[in-house]
């Protein structure tokens, strides 16, 4: 079977619903302003004390990351809630693998994390805080690489989530050590040595440096510049997602699993 | 396929009777020895299961008697322990996906999209099954119209009473164009007019399309227009046939005394009637045609029985009689 179109309809579907969900794109447009104008705004003016300069432009890789994390993530992560629903009943008994559809699921996500990001770098152009030039291929890369990553993630969370209960778990031990530890606020090389190696281990500080490449630093300004090559970044990223991917595939296609979705078709066998 | 159904609507024995003697049946699902079991309790037990091409199927049972794993296993969402098992000429196990793009499924809980319209929910379900969109559109309606939604087509799924929303996912079901239709429980939970709106559409969908359909019901009066069915009990086939003849072995009437009477008289009526059944405070006689005396045994029973009632034996004797016959013998 030619599988565009199911997974056109899948796609479409999540971007259908981000674009009748205007209000939650907006909004999530909030988060990463607040980081860049309130806490940029005031540590950047702290820093700047100490003859330090540039530290909001440093954050704009740091918070095109986060609307990524945050967007591509929570898409991928609704397969939890699907879960419940008649949607992923609708997956279940079609015509593809289980690898399939979390396959699809994580491109899908991966289009709404970027949509979020276009959005949020179209608001900073307008506010000013895009600079040309810059190297639209690498800002392409590690925009894609971090969505695909965040959704490859977000997938793994999902699979192994029985309800979306422990979502404030999820948001407090995973999503926000994540973002803090990962270069986006503050260059990783003046970390202690322990939050360091948390960092090193951390797949999204190479998407956030990948960005970082992308709008190098004025000359002359080392302490914000990038942590890593380019190189390592893209080998990082695509190792975790390779990773990410395969154990949610290989979570999703035990039999385990789909004995579970099939007593959810059933009322009756509520086990 | 559609032969057949045709002499059955004369009065003519169904096209299933002729099994394997006057032709060569294709068959749309054949299983040996299933077995399944979840933690310990067998759900299915060795089941052997064939179903001919453009038959109507049902399974039949209270509920864990094994029928709902036996559908998930059929219809390739629970693999079976042990067995082998072909729907629509593919293994089960070998090509579950293949098998998933030629059989329809209608389960307990709806698989619809409550946020989107009816219409886009079919139109998502055939992009799933990789149709066009012109094929879409133009099954979509036909559908709507055969189950009598035309009118609700923008109307959202979570708008839509219970009735409406099974034939909807029935039409999900069979936008493809399976060749073999599960049906899990489909008047589940609905009202008694709902029930026989699905019905009715059911009806027409057989008349129209001579499709094969396996079903599994425990309303087992809905079953009595199953070509065949099988009852299953504690993950085993307790008993198979076509329904009218299954029910023509349980005599002509069955009798119900209430309350039980004395075991003197009791003895004295089986030996009449044969060995009754007591089912809570009542106790059941198969009458053989031409026994059924209601005037003498309403003599007899004066005093001892608070109703004494005759009536026509259906699906649910048949069970209740095996179910015994069962249990006896275990």
């Amino acid at each position: 079977m030619n599988m565009t179109r199911p997974l056109a309809a899948i796609v479409g579907r999540e971007l259908k619903r981000l674009l009748r969900q205007r209000g939650r794109l907006l909004s999530s447009m909030a988060r990463p302003l607040i980081w860049l104008l309130v806490i940029g705004g005031g540590f950047g003016s702290m820093l700047s004390q100490f003859g330090r300069e540039g530290y909001q432009q440093f954050l704009v890789p740091g918070v095109l990351c986060m609307v990524l994390l945050f967007g591509a993530l929570l898409s991928a992560l609704s397969l939890v809630y699907d879960k419940e629903s008649g949607v992923m009943r609708m997956l279940i008994v079609a015509p593809f693998s289980r690898t399939w559809i979390i396959l699809a699921r994580t491109f899908s996500g991966s289009l709404v994390g970027l949509a979020h990001a276009l959005l949020l770098l179209a608001v900073l152009a307008l506010l000013g805080f895009i600079h040309w030039p810059f190297n639209v291929g690498l800002l392409a890369l590690g925009m894609i690489a971090t969505a695909l990553l965040s959704a490859s993630l977000g997938m793994l969370i999902a699979v192994f989530s029985k309800t979306l209960e422990n979502f404030a778990v999820i948001m407090n031990f995973f999503i926000f050590p994540v973002f803090f530890l990962s270069g986006a606020l503050y260059p990783i090389d003046h970390l202690p040595q322990a939050l360091r190696v948390i960092t090193w281990v951390n797949p999204f500080s190479y998407g956030v440096d990948l960005l970082k490449h992308a709008f190098p630093p004025p000359e002359g300004n080392e302490v914000f510049a990038t942590d890593f090559t380019v190189g390592l970044d893209v080998a990082m990223l695509a190792l975790w997602i390779a990773v990410a991917l395969m154990t949610a595939c290989a979570r999703f296609s035990r039999p385990r699993m789909m004995e579970r979705f099939a007593a959810r078709l059933s009322a009756s066998r509520r086990s | 396929m559609s032969g057949g159904r045709g002499l059955e609507r004369a009065g003519l024995p169904p096209a299933s009777s002729q099994l394997g003697r006057d032709r060569i049946v294709t068959m749309a699902i054949r299983a040996r020895a299933l077995r399944k079991r979840y933690d310990g309790v067998t759900a299915v037990d060795g089941l052997d299961l064939d179903v001919a091409e453009g038959e109507f199927f049902g399974l039949l049972g209270p509920n864990g008697a094994g029928k709902t794993t036996t559908i998930h296993i059929l219809a390739t969402l629970t693999r079976p322990d042990d067995g082998e098992l072909r729907v629509a000429d593919c293994d089960v196990r070998e090509e579950p996906v293949r098998v998933r793009s030629r059989i329809g499924l209608v389960f307990q809980e709806s698989a619809l999209d409550g946020t989107l319209s009816a219409w886009e929910n079919l139109c998502f379900t055939g992009a799933l099954h990789g149709l066009s969109q012109p094929d879409v559109e133009e099954r979509a309606g036909e559908l709507l119209n055969l189950f009598d939604l035309g009118a609700k087509k923008n109307a959202r799924v979570a708008t839509l009473s219970g009735g409406m929303r099974r034939a909807l996912d029935i039409a999900r079901g069979l936008l493809h164009r399976p060749q073999v239709l599960f049906l899990d429980e489909p008047t589940l939970g609905l009202d008694v007019i709902n029930r026989r709106a699905i019905w009715r559409f059911l009806e027409r969908l057989r008349q129209q399309r001579g499709m094969t359909m396996l079903l599994t019901t425990h309303y087992l009066e809905e079953a009595r227009n199953c070509d065949r069915v099988v009852f299953l009990d504690r993950g085993k086939p307790i008993e198979r046939g076509q329904p009218a003849e299954l029910i023509a072995r349980m005599g002509e009437y069955i009798l119900e005394i209430e309350p039980v009477c004395s075991e003197y008289r009791a003895r004295a009526l089986a030996a009449e009637l044969g060995q009754p059944i007591q089912e809570n405070e009542r106790l059941l006689f198969r009458v053989p045609p031409g026994k059924a005396d209601v005037a003498s045994l309403q003599e007899r029973m004066r005093g001892e029985a608070s109703s004494i009632r005759l009536r026509k034996p259906d699906l649910n004797d048949v069970y209740v009689w095996t179910h015994h016959k069962n249990v006896d013998r275990a």
